[in-house]
């Protein structure tokens, strides 16, 4: 359960998030939707505490993530936007050096890490060197990551921005089967019809703003426009800085 | 606390795993190494000189009550010694007592006074080339002494000593014996010290400006654990680094050392084991300072590159006041202590010149190393709290 209110952030002379607010529940995925530049980074950076807000408040199953960041974190799986791997370990290994560092024990980690491989389909390269590993193989693994201590909130920015067909829909599947099991999902896209296809609750975002969020069938009563990009882009242009 | 240890220790161990498998990471802990041959250079133009000039030479004198005015001034030049010499010059030379003994005959002094032609003697076996040289060097300050004389007698009867002297050889040493020394001695330090700079540099700069630049700082630092767990591992892993080619210097040079042609002809130059020990100890707090400061310099940089040349930039700091001072060393001073790098100079040099170092001396370097290692590792962490570092905006 991820509660986020009032959250405001400015660089310099730009404000990057003006007074977002929004309330992700756990068994749902909730998706942030909005055009490169709203603000959604932003946004998740905010909630696992590597930005500061101005304003606002952040709470990860009630724990303050502005004041106790550390203990805020310890609920959260997250990837984020920088993603890189080490080039000279395999992904077995930074699965290890991220569980170890999550403070799992030794049977622990290699359990879950069989898990991951299993689940995410990484077999073939697991115990390759990360230096030559396809952009969908690289995601794999930076989810592998966020998901080793088994969080019950995941954040997740841009998770297929760049990934081919069969990667974007083995990311998809994760995220359902990730709500199944009551997990708290929470990414980010400008992708329409991937947040249509997944998401339970949409908070679109526009220059820093939300504009509207609500389940799907709700956005499309409350614009009386049937196509979810029509709707899109029909709010996004109440942000005032959609060209 | 013990979340923070065992958090930095994870770390520690996987920057070593990686720095291991970095070639760029072995090579920089390799590299000092390469100046090994250009210090065994300087030892060899040095060591024929050392032979000639750096060993005593004690001269046995008979009847140096004779000629107390030459044997006193002799007594006063540099590795020149008086002694008194056997009874029986001859019997003593050929048992081989002593190598040589220099006679001053009963009437040294009369004729000396009268300004005539007063002899001494130099008895010897026969010659062979180190005896060659000391006797060389007797011979020829003896004659230097009675130029002086000749002069003197000249000015008094109103003659130009240029009169009696057609021509004056002039030989211009470049290199006196002991800056010579001093260079090889001096070299020790800067060798050292470019081994501790050089070494942690690769993994102090990947884990820093590296992980940001390759996208893995974010989510490294998203997980729960303090930030000075993870600067403090890799801070570790760089000084270890560091340590390996201090150490690998230091134990390859008293092998070079041991193995060349030095010590047999006669270097004083005693690099055992012991003095090795007490080289490197000197090095070690140094080590985790400097690791400390390139790390801060690191995460400063706006890219991996620009990294690179800050902190080769930064070896230049230490580099310049040993260059300076390899020739001419600077008198030791407690105030050297306080400043790292000069400080390791001072002990190193103690150390290779036999005297030692004193406890209270390495810890004061031990005390300020700490200090400024954790005044690097709090800005570094602070660095690492501040959204234009860890998203290179």
């Amino acid at each position: 359960m991820i509660e986020v209110r009032g959250l405001r952030k400015r660089f310099g002379d730009v404000v990057a998030v003006d007074d977002v607010s929004f309330e992700a529940r756990n068994g749902e995925v909730t998706a942030l939707l909005g055009e490169n530049g709203a603000g959604k980074t932003t946004t998740l950076r905010s909630i696992y505490g590597l930005i500061q807000p101005d304003v606002g408040e952040v709470r990860v199953d009630g724990v303050d993530g502005i004041a106790q960041p550390l203990s805020a974190r310890m609920g959260l799986g997250v990837l984020s936007e920088a993603r890189g791997l080490y080039p000279r370990l395999t992904p077995r290994e930074h699965m290890r050096y991220f569980a170890h560092l999550q403070g799992l024990g030794r049977a622990e980690t290699e359990t879950r890490c069989e898990d991951l491989v299993d689940l995410l389909g990484m077999q073939d390269f697991a115990d390759r060197r990360a230096a030559g590993l396809s952009h969908g193989e690289n995601t794999k693994v930076a989810l592998s990551r966020a998901l080793l201590h088994d969080p019950a909130n995941i954040l997740l920015d841009e998770p297929t921005t760049g990934l081919d067909v069969m990667s974007t829909r083995a990311v998809r599947e994760l995220i359902v089967q990730l709500r199944a099991r009551g997990k708290c999902v929470v990414f980010s896209s400008h992708v329409m019809q991937e947040v249509a296809a997944v998401s339970d609750r949409i908070v679109v975002v526009s220059a820093g703003r939300v504009v509207a969020s609500g389940t799907p069938a709700e956005l499309r009563r409350s614009t009386g426009l049937d196509d979810l990009e029509d709707v899109f882009v029909a709010l996004a242009g109440r942000g005032g800085a959609w060209e | 606390m013990k979340n923070l240890v065992a958090a930095l220790l994870v770390v520690l161990r996987k920057e070593l795993v990686d720095g291991l498998r970095d070639r760029r990471s072995l090579i920089s802990v390799l590299a000092p190494l390469a100046l090994l041959p250009v210090l065994l250079f300087v030892g060899m133009s040095q060591a024929t000189e050392a032979v000639e000039r750096a060993r005593q030479i004690t001269v046995p004198v008979i009847g140096a009550e004779h000629a107390s005015e030459l044997t006193e001034w002799l007594d006063q030049q540099a590795g020149i010694e008086i002694e008194q010499g056997p009874d029986q010059p001859r019997e003593a030379v050929r048992n081989g007592e002593v190598d040589f003994v220099l006679v001053i005959p009963k009437d040294f002094a009369e004729r000396f006074a009268k300004s005539e032609t007063a002899e001494v003697e130099i008895i010897l076996e026969g010659m062979d080339r180190g005896l060659d040289r000391a006797v060389g060097r007797v011979r020829d300050l003896i004659r230097g002494y009675s130029r002086g004389i000749a002069d003197q007698r000249l000015i008094v009867r109103g003659i130009s000593p240029e009169v009696a002297r057609p021509v004056r050889v002039e030989t211009i040493e470049l290199a006196t014996q002991q800056q010579r020394t001093a260079m090889l001695i001096g070299f020790m330090p800067l060798i050292l010290v470019m081994g501790i700079f050089v070494g942690g540099l690769q993994i102090a700069i990947d884990s820093t400006a590296g992980e940001r630049e390759r996208g893995s700082l974010e989510p490294l630092l998203v997980i729960p654990v303090p930030r000075l767990s993870i600067i403090g591992g890799k801070w570790l892993a760089a000084t270890a680094f560091s340590l390996a080619s201090a150490v690998l210097t230091a134990a390859l040079m008293g092998i070079g050392l041991e193995y060349s042609p030095l010590q047999r002809l006669g270097l004083r130059l005693e690099l055992d084991g012991g003095v090795m020990a007490l080289m490197v100890a000197a090095i070690v707090p140094l080590a985790f300072s400097v690791t400390a400061l390139q790390m801060v310099v690191a995460t400063l940089a706006r890219s991996y590159k620009e990294a690179q040349s800050y902190v080769s930039f930064l070896m230049l700091l230490p580099m310049l006041p040993l260059a300076l001072t390899m020739n001419s060393p600077i008198e030791d001073a407690t105030w050297r202590l306080l400043v790292p790098v000069l400080a390791q100079q001072q002990l190193i040099q103690g150390a290779i010149g036999g005297e030692g170092v004193a406890l209270v001396d390495f810890g004061v370097t031990v005390l300020m190393a700490a200090a400024f290692a954790g005044v690097c590792l709090w800005l570094t962490s602070d660095l690492f709290r501040r959204e234009r570092i860890v998203f290179g905006r």
